[in-house]
């Protein structure tokens, strides 16, 4: 009963307004015993959606062997927990995009120009862009990341973050875990915090009245 | 057998933390289980793993001698007396230092590869031409670190130079662990360092006074047959390093047993 021979692939509806729910639970129920890939295309799911599907499948003996999306959010739900899950970079610019919403209206080509990083930096390493940049892992302590634009860290931000370094006083430091060495945000320098920041909730930090100011992250 | 060789980097970044104590224990570990394994002392600065092999007084021809021909390898290397698949190959002359290249290094790996199962190489500290060469050299890597924070930050700056020389897969070692220090939160916890090292974790060794009495005296504690915690953490390594399942110790279990307690108060009433 146990030999898994088969793999699949499942891709999520492209349609916004069909019910994903449904379809996949049809989907899963006449399958068993194999497989699968699971692509989400750009939905947004919670770690709610992941548990449920990650339930339909174990009754029927079906293991999710990775999960892709275009979607950060989709991706940080299946990893919470732990599914294997890949960014689908041909649609990135989704993610800028979802980030940062007040910032497509003013200029649409300055997605392109998004840095994105996978994996840890880790303490030595820097990294720079004269524009925005994102990384899909943990900065750790002694690392530095500086950009021209915002910082967005889908992950622990421990080490030192410099954001609009060519002075952009409306740059942001957004982090899963903010608990950075420093804080740098156009010319103002902060200390990080000294207490461990609440768990499971984003932060950003930006400038208000002249000083680094850091808040829950605003989505 | 060539291909089969499995090339071991023991590395930390930062001094100190146990690289060529984890190399010596290893190695009679391995050796023990039947690997013909090679040690090779690629700290040609301050070179110590043949003190603590106690191999010291058998060196006649070192790995410089080899390179430039002056002998043979089967010369240079010193086999253990007690432990004859283990075999130490000395790092040369301190005082020429600056002889030796990376292409120099990769060749006697090379030569070591051809008759052994396992090359351990002692990686001096730091990230300099030291490390470099060893780091040519090598195909895998375990990285020793102590739960320090300055330790841990050395051992991220150095995972981060092994992940770019295409070094996989990369195993941590958590040395000096003290399960006390740690319940009490005084110690950075096993959890603190694999978060931020985020690597998988090869095994814990317990702080131990023994491995302190065992290197002054050129006995590693694993040729000894020592029952003492650090002992068993390596031999514990040495067979998951094989492929054996052997479960992770529990170090805030560790020495609560009646066995740990009798073992104490029989070291207590010999040293």
């Amino acid at each position: 009963m146990n030999s898994k021979y088969q793999s699949d692939k499942i891709i999520f509806p492209k349609s916004l307004t069909s019910n994903w729910r449904r379809h996949l639970k049809d989907y899963i129920l006449n399958i068993r015993n194999i497989d699968i890939e699971l692509d989400c295309g750009d939905w947004e799911l919670t770690c709610k959606d992941f548990t449920y599907l990650k339930n339909l499948c174990t009754q029927r003996n079906i293991e999710i062997l990775s999960v892709k999306s275009s979607q950060s959010k989709t991706i940080i739900s299946a990893s919470a927990i732990g599914l294997n899950s890949f960014f689908n970079l041909k649609s990135n610019n989704n993610i800028g995009k979802n980030l940062n919403p007040r910032n497509i209206t003013v200029n649409d080509k300055k997605e392109d120009h998004i840095l994105f990083h996978q994996g840890t930096i880790r303490a030595g390493e820097r990294l720079e862009s004269k524009n925005d940049i994102f990384i899909f892992g943990d900065v750790n302590p002694g690392a530095i990341v500086s950009a021209g634009g915002n910082v967005m860290i889908w992950g622990r931000l421990l080490g030192i973050a410099h954001a609009g370094k060519n002075g952009n006083d409306s740059a942001k430091i957004t982090a899963m875990q903010l608990k950075p060495v420093q804080l740098r945000i156009s010319n103002k320098v902060a200390r990080g915090p000294k207490e461990n920041p609440e768990e499971g909730f984003a932060e950003e930090a930006r400038i208000e009245e002249g000083l680094i100011v850091i808040k829950p992250a605003r989505t | 057998m060539t291909s089969d060789t499995r090339v071991i980097l023991i590395c930390s970044g930062k001094g100190g933390v146990g690289k060529t104590t984890l190399t010596a224990n290893l190695g009679i570990s391995l050796a023990r289980k039947g690997s013909q394994t090679a040690v090779l002392d690629a700290d040609f600065g301050l070179r110590n793993l043949d003190l603590l092999l106690g191999l010291e007084n058998r060196i006649v021809y070192t790995a410089q001698e080899v390179l430039e021909e002056t002998c043979r390898l089967d010369q240079a290397l010193v086999k253990h007396k007690q432990e004859p698949n283990l075999s130490l190959l000395p790092a040369g002359n301190p005082r020429m230092l600056d002889w030796l290249k990376p292409e120099d290094m990769k060749k006697i790996v090379e030569m070591l590869s051809k008759q052994f199962d396992y090359v351990l190489i002692d990686c001096p500290a730091g990230v300099e031409d030291g490390f470099r060469n060893a780091v040519a050299a090598s195909k895998e890597a375990i990285i020793v670190t102590n739960p320090e924070v300055s330790a841990v930050r050395d051992a991220d700056r150095v995972i981060g130079l092994l992940n770019t020389n295409g070094i996989k897969p990369v195993q941590l070692v958590l040395n000096r662990v003290r399960p006390k220090m740690m319940e009490s939160q005084e110690m950075l916890s096993i959890e603190d360092v694999t978060d931020i090292l985020a690597l998988p974790l090869l095994g814990l060794v317990l702080e131990d006074e023994q491995v302190i009495v065992s290197t002054n005296r050129g006995e590693p504690l694993t040729l000894i047959g020592s029952q003492s915690p650090a002992a068993r953490c390596y031999s514990n390594i040495a067979g998951r390093l094989q492929g054996e399942d052997i479960p992770l110790i529990d170090p805030s279990k560790e020495g609560d047993g009646l066995r740990d307690k009798f073992r104490r108060l029989m070291q207590t009433k010999i040293f």
